[in-house]
């Protein structure tokens, strides 16, 4: 009873002040995303991610939280390119809230503009979990990261035009960041131009195509597929005879599977995740996973 | 919290009276883990149809899975001989573990991504919308009115199959009819609910009913009381400390069933 009086209080303040505290209230459905938005945003927003860094972004469990977050969001950040079709659609549709529908300021689909990779030529189910519109797993892509980046800014200075100026402003601070960073993360890796990786689903292209690693070997024979032995035992025999170094494996991965890759070919597993932890920056994240990757390969 | 939970609490007061009901027959029968063999039964159905690149909502998908679940009760209804020496739910497990394995090699062939038909398979009952509860509830009435025109003859053939089969009634032909028409319901509500809730739906009502009462129409009543009960109360839980619904729901009967256990032992002590 308490507990609702202080609500319906609070609630009646919101509606009696609505300027004293316009905070955005913003839901990301990743954690990458929810990192960008923290950024832009900084105290002019509140942010929420809903999958957590260690979920796996193509099955997230749906709690009742989410749907209140989503009903009472006024920007949606998601990265489109059918990475939550399975499990996004269902909650906008209960969550009923015309703010963040498709098309509106308030949704933003942070791989609109992007090009992506590996669309596919042809589409068949035969191909595996292939996303229609390409890979949809570009955040470990910096270069991108900022495009992104500047894509929140502008829809948060659509939604709230007084602050603009400082979304404009952390955006190209954040920008700036990223291009001394870029330099960083290059000499950390240039010794290993060049190099294979391998990985354990298909997450890490844009990763390799940025910092100039060949990755054609996944544990899954396909997308969502899990390995046959068969499959394993090619696999093997590719590592073996490239010499490749490192297994990048995501923590919702079967470790055990690269784990016995591994043991038979002397390659190392990297403990990667594509998603910042709930506090960390970006731009601490793939410092992480560019220090992960380098000590593998030496 | 009404908005985002009205839908799921309909859900839980709409749907499980027949669950309850035919839950009844399954524990009388022995069968405890029909359900799930059924439901697999039905993905397996599901995992053809992806082989052979129909649309997964498409009615075809439905009666292709509905199909399986046919065969499903053909193979219970052909087992449960008079005397066997092998128990029904040796047969039960079979199944569930052959569909299961079957459906494994199917979508490695198939090799659709499994997100759509996971979700398929695997209802979340916090997700569900208006249109799935009236449509499952239109399907339980059929059902419903379906056991209820012929309940002397399920009756007979659940619990009392010695003289069943002394006075010539067909109990193949009833078991399968009773198969059937639950492969139906399993079908259908398990992809609003998912394989956890329809497990608990069925079995622990009719456990605390059986505890507390003799008669049919007694257990009924209690086991649509404590339906009601754990679904209501699990799901206002899941939205109060934000867990994830269907299994605050179990975990709510698992609750009730050891209360109940207790005041069961209790009153014959």
């Amino acid at each position: 009873m308490k507990i609702r009086s202080i609500i319906l209080i609070a609630a009646l303040a919101a509606a009696l002040l609505p300027s004293a505290q316009a905070k955005l209230n913003v839901v990301a459905t990743l954690p990458d995303y929810a990192a960008l938005a923290r950024e832009i945003g900084g105290d002019k927003v509140d942010v929420t991610s809903l999958a957590k860094p260690t979920e796996d972004p193509h099955f997230v469990d749906a709690r009742p939280s989410f749907v209140v977050k989503l009903r009472t969001a006024d920007v949606l950040i998601e990265g489109g390119a059918e990475l939550e079709v399975g499990w996004l659609p269902p909650l906008l549709q209960n969550a009923r809230n015309e703010k963040i529908e498709a098309g509106k300021p308030g949704r933003v689909v942070a791989s609109q503009g992007i090009r992506l990779m590996d669309v596919p030529a042809t589409l068949s189910r035969a191909a595996g979990d292939v996303h229609a519109s390409g890979n949809p797993h570009f955040m470990v892509d910096p270069i991108i990261a900022k495009a992104v980046a500047q894509h929140i800014a502008q829809a948060f200075a659509t939604l709230d035009p007084a602050n603009a100026a400082g979304f404009q402003a952390n955006s190209a601070k954040f920008e700036t960041e990223i291009n001394a960073k870029l330099q960083e993360w290059g000499r950390e890796l240039l010794p290993f131009k060049g190099q294979q990786l391998a990985a354990y689903h298909d997450s890490w292209v844009y990763f390799a195509h940025r910092f100039g690693f060949a990755l054609e070997t996944f544990l899954e024979p396909k997308p969502g597929i899990p390995p046959s032995p068969s499959h394993l035992a090619d696999v093997i025999g590719k590592i073996k005879t490239d010499h490749i170094k490192a297994i990048l494996v995501e923590p919702f991965q079967n470790r055990k599977i690269a784990e016995k890759v591994a043991s038979s070919t002397g390659a190392h597993v990297v403990d990667a995740g594509q998603f910042p932890g709930p506090a960390e920056s970006y731009t601490a994240h793939i410092d992480q996973l560019v220090a992960a990757v380098a000590a593998a390969l030496k | 919290m009404w908005e985002v939970m009205f839908w799921p609490i309909a859900a839980c007061v709409l749907l499980p009276w027949l669950l309850v009901y035919l839950g009844l027959h399954v524990v009388a029968r022995g069968i405890i883990f029909i359900d799930i063999a059924m439901a697999q039964m039905a993905s397996l159905g599901i995992c053809l149809a992806v082989l052979l690149h129909l649309d997964l909502e498409s009615p075809a998908t439905f009666a292709i899975a509905l199909g399986f679940t046919f065969v499903g009760a053909a193979i219970f209804s052909l087992t449960g001989k008079r005397e066997s020496k092998v128990p029904q739910e040796a047969v039960i497990g079979i199944s569930y573990v052959v569909a299961a394995a079957a459906a494994v090699l199917m979508l490695s062939r198939a090799a659709e991504g499994d997100e759509e038909i996971k979700n398929m398979l695997v209802g979340n009952i916090l997700l569900v919308t208006p249109g799935d509860v009236w449509k499952c509830l239109g399907l339980f009435a059929l059902v419903g009115a379906f056991h209820f025109a012929f309940r002397r003859k399920f009756a007979f053939a659940s619990f009392d199959r010695e003289a069943a089969y002394q006075q010539g009634l067909r109990v193949r032909l009833w078991d399968f009819l009773f198969y059937a028409s639950f492969g139906f319901v399993v079908t259908s509500f398990v992809r609003i609910a998912g394989v956890l809730l329809i497990f608990t739906y069925l079995i622990v009502p009719a456990v605390c009913g059986i505890n507390l009462a003799t008669s049919l129409r007694d257990r009924l009543l209690i086991g649509w009381v404590l339906s009601l009960v754990g679904g209501v109360v699990g799901l206002l839980l899941s939205f109060y400390f934000d867990m994830p619904s269907g299994a605050a729901i179990v975990c709510v009967f698992g609750v009730l069933l050891v209360a109940i256990s207790g005041i069961g032992a209790l009153r014959r002590a």
